[in-house]
C-alpha cells in the first residue's frame, strides 16, 4: 500500500507542472475569450504568460507543452479560418510570429529557471562549505588546545627526565664519588691519628702534632670541596645564571671522575686554555654536559678492549665569539649510518641507556645559545665539541 | 750466621696518586721513625730505579695508568721481593684475593687503622729482613762454594750424602790421605766447624733432587 502510494506522489509530483501547463493555458484561453467576446480585440498575450509561467515554474517540458497548446489555441480561435485546426496562407507569417514569441517565451523562462536553480544550489553549498568549515575551525580550535596542554606536559616530562638522567648519571658515578670523598677521609684518619702519635711521646713533640693538625684540617677542608661540588651537581635544576669560568666548571667535573678514569684505565689530557672569557649560565647545567659527554666517552672506550684509552678534554676562544670545549676519546667511535640520530630523544646504543643525554645536552647547550656536535677522531673515536657564547656576547632570552 | 741488615735503612715507599694521603703516610711513618719515599704512580716508582731497597711497599690498587695489582706481577716477575701492603678505596673481594695469592702481606681499606698499617708495615719489614738476610747468606755460601776447585766439589758432595773417607777414596780413585786434605779444605773455605753445619749449606746451595 505504501509502496502504491509513493509511487503514485511521485507520478502525480512529475505529471503536475504539466497539469498546471494545461490547466494555466486554459485559464489564459479563457481569460482572452472572455475579453475578446466582451470587450477589445484578442489580448493573445496572455497566452505568452501562462507559457513563460509554465516554463518558469515546470521547466523546460511542461514550457513546450504549454507553447503547443497556445499555439494550437491562438490557430484555432484566433487565426482564420476561425475555429479550425486548419491553416489559411495567409495567417501562416502571424501564426509563425506568435509560435516563434511563444517558444522563445517559453525557453527564456525555462534557460532563467535553470540558471536560477543552479544558483540557488550554488548557494546550498556554499552554505553547506561554510558550515564544514565552521566545524573544522572548531575541531583546530580544541586540538590546539590539546596541543598546548601536551606541549607542556612533555616539557615537565622533559624536566623530570632531565632530573633523571642526571641522577642515573649520579649513580653510574656513585662509586667513583664514594672513592673521591673517601681519599681526603683516608688523610684526615691517618694524619689525626699520627697527631696523636705525636702528643703520647714523652715529652709530646708539638712541633710536629701541630704539623699533622694543619695536614688533618686542610684534608677536610678538601673532602667538603669535593661534597660542595657533588651538590652542585645533583641539584634539582633550577635555571640559575651566574657568570663563570668554564675551566673550573670542567676541571670539577674530571675531578669529580678521575675515579671512574682510573678504573677504567683511561689516559686523561687537557688542555684548558688560560684565556678564556667567562660565560653567563647555569653552571651546574653546563657541567652536566661535560659530565655526561664525559662519561659517554669512557663508555666508549670501555666497550671494547682496545688501547690505548685516552680522553682528551680541551677548551679555548673560539673567535671573539665563543667558548668552544672539546671532549675527545678514542673508542669505538660513531656509526656514520645513524650519527645524524644521536641528539634526538630517546636514541640509543646503550643496552640499558634511555637515550636522552646527548638530547639534553644539546637542549641545555643551546638553550644557553651555543651549539653542540659531534664528529669522528683521528685516527680512532670521535670528538663531541660544544660553544657556549661569553657572557657580555649573549643575546639570550 | 745471620747479621742484622744495618747497612740500609729500611725505607718504606707509598704509591698513592692522592697527594693528600701520600703526605699524610709520610707524617705517620715519620712518626715511628720509618721513612717513607713517595711516588704518584708506579711509573714513576719504576723510573725511581731503585726497586730493591729493603723495606716494603704501600700502594693504592687504583693507580693512573698501572694498577697495583699489575705492578705487583711486574716486580714478581723481576725477581723484587719488596712485600707490599695494597690499601684500597672499596672492599673489593676479588681483587684483595688476588692481591693476598700474590704474596701481599695485608689488603687494608681505605681510612686505614693506624696500627693496622704499622704493624702490617712492621711485618713486612722483618719479613724483608729475613729474607734479605737470607739471601745475603745464600750467596755467601754460594761465594764459598766457588772457591773450591773442583776435586774439592766433588768430596764435598760425598762428604754431606754421609760417605767415609775411605768410600770416597775409593770411589774417586784417590788415596786417603789425599780425600783427607780435601776434607779440611773444604770445612776450610765453606767456613764450617761441623759436618752437620756441612750438610745444612749443602741443602741450601743444591736442591735435593738434584744430589746424587
Amino acid at each position: 500500500m505504501m509502496k502504491l502510494d509513493r509511487g503514485g506522489w511521485f507520478n502525480i509530483r512529475a505529471i503536475a507542472p504539466y497539469a498546471v501547463a494545461l490547466a494555466s493555458v486554459a485559464a489564459a484561453l479563457a481569460g482572452s475569450r472572455w475579453l475578446d467576446i466582451h470587450a477589445v480585440t484578442a489580448p493573445v498575450s496572455l497566452l505568452l504568460c501562462a507559457v513563460m509561467c509554465c516554463a518558469w515554474f515546470g521547466g523546460f517540458g511542461p514550457g513546450v507543452l504549454a507553447s503547443i497548446l497556445s499555439i494550437l489555441a491562438f490557430k484555432y480561435y484566433y487565426a482564420a479560418p476561425l475555429h479550425s485546426l486548419a491553416a489559411d496562407v495567409k495567417e501562416i507569417p502571424r501564426l509563425f510570429v506568435f509560435a516563434l514569441s511563444a517558444l522563445f517565451a517559453g525557453l527564456l523562462s525555462a534557460a532563467q529557471r535553470s540558471a536560477a536553480q543552479s544558483f540557488r544550489r550554488a548557494r546550498d553549498d556554499l552554505a553547506g562549505s561554510v558550515q564544514a568549515l565552521e566545524q573544522s575551525n572548531t575541531a583546530l580550535r580544541t586540538e590546539n588546545a590539546e596541543r598546548i596542554r601536551a606541549e607542556e606536559a612533555l616539557r615537565n616530562a622533559q624536566a623530570d627526565l632531565t632530573r633523571v638522567a642526571r641522577l642515573t648519571t649520579m649513580g653510574e658515578l656513585a662509586a667513583s664519588i664514594a672513592h673521591e670523598v673517601n681519599q681526603p677521609l683516608m688523610a684526615v684518619v691517618t694524619n689525626a691519628d699520627t697527631c696523636l702519635r705525636w702528643l703520647a711521646k714523652d715529652p709530646p713533640d708539638l712541633d710536629e702534632a701541630r704539623e699533622a693538625a694543619k695536614r688533618t684540617v686542610g684534608a677536610g677542608h678538601r673532602a667538603s670541596d669535593i661534597i660542595r661540588t657533588i651538590r652542585t651537581l645533583a641539584r634539582k635544576s633550577t635555571t640559575e645564571a651566574t657568570r663563570f669560568d668554564v675551566n673550573s666548571a670542567i676541571s670539577d667535573v674530571l675531578a669529580l671522575t678521575s675515579g671512574e678514569l682510573q678504573r677504567n684505565d683511561v689516559l686523561l689530557e687537557t688542555e684548558l686554555s688560560a684565556g678564556l672569557e667567562p660565560v653567563s649560565g647555569d653552571r651546574g647545567q653546563i657541567q652536566q654536559v661535560v659530565l655526561n659527554l664525559t662519561v659517554n666517552a669512557i663508555e666508549a672506550m670501555t666497550a671494547e678492549k682496545h688501547s690505548p684509552r685516552v680522553l682528551r678534554v680541551s677548551s679555548r676562544m673560539a673567535g671573539q665569539q665563543n667558548v668552544l670545549v672539546a671532549v675527545a676519546d678514542t673508542g669505538t667511535g660513531l656509526d656514520p649510518t645513524t650519527a645524524d640520530g644521536i641528539f634526538d630523544a630517546f636514541f640509543t646504543t646503550k643496552p640499558d641507556g634511555i637515550g636522552m643525554g646527548l638530547s639534553i645536552c644539546r637542549s641545555i647547550v643551546e638553550a644557553h645559545g651555543g651549539r653542540l656536535w659531534a664528529s669522528p677522531n683521528s685516527p680512532q673515536g670521535s670528538i663531541f665539541r660544544f660553544t657556549v657564547p661569553p657572557a657580555g656576547q649573549r643575546g639570550r632570552k | 750466621m745471620t747479621r742484622p741488615d744495618n747497612e740500609d735503612e729500611a725505607t718504606v715507599a707509598v704509591i698513592d696518586d692522592d697527594p693528600g694521603i701520600r703526605e699524610a703516610l709520610r707524617g705517620l711513618l715519620r712518626s715511628v721513625g720509618l721513612h717513607a719515599e713517595l711516588f704518584a704512580s708506579v711509573q714513576e716508582f719504576l723510573g725511581a730505579a731503585r726497586p730493591d731497597l729493603p723495606g716494603c711497599l704501600i700502594l693504592d690498587v687504583r693507580l693512573p695508568g698501572r694498577s697495583g695489582l699489575d705492578l705487583q706481577e711486574q716486580l714478581a716477575r723481576a725477581n723484587v721481593q719488596r712485600p707490599i701492603i695494597f690499601i684500597s678505596g672499596h672492599a673489593d673481594v676479588p681483587m684483595s684475593v688476588r692481591a693476598m695469592k700474590a704474596g701481599a702481606i695485608e689488603f687494608l681499606t681505605k681510612p686505614v687503622r693506624d696500627q693496622d698499617l704499622l704493624d702490617a708495615i712492621q711485618l713486612a719489614i722483618a719479613k724483608d729482613r729475613a729474607r734479605r738476610d737470607e739471601d745475603r747468606t745464600l750467596a755467601r755460601y754460594r761465594a764459598d762454594f766457588d772457591t773450591l776447585t773442583p776435586r774439592e766439589r766433588a768430596v764435598m758432595m760425598l762428604i754431606v750424602v754421609g760417605r767415609l773417607n775411605k768410600q770416597i777414596a775409593a770411589e774417586l780413585a784417590l788415596s786417603e790421605a789425599t780425600v783427607k786434605v780435601h776434607r779440611s779444605n773444604v770445612m776450610r773455605k765453606m767456613r764450617v766447624r761441623s759436618l752437620a753445619e756441612l750438610v745444612r749449606i749443602a741443602d741450601n746451595l743444591v736442591p735435593a733432587h738434584n744430589r746424587a
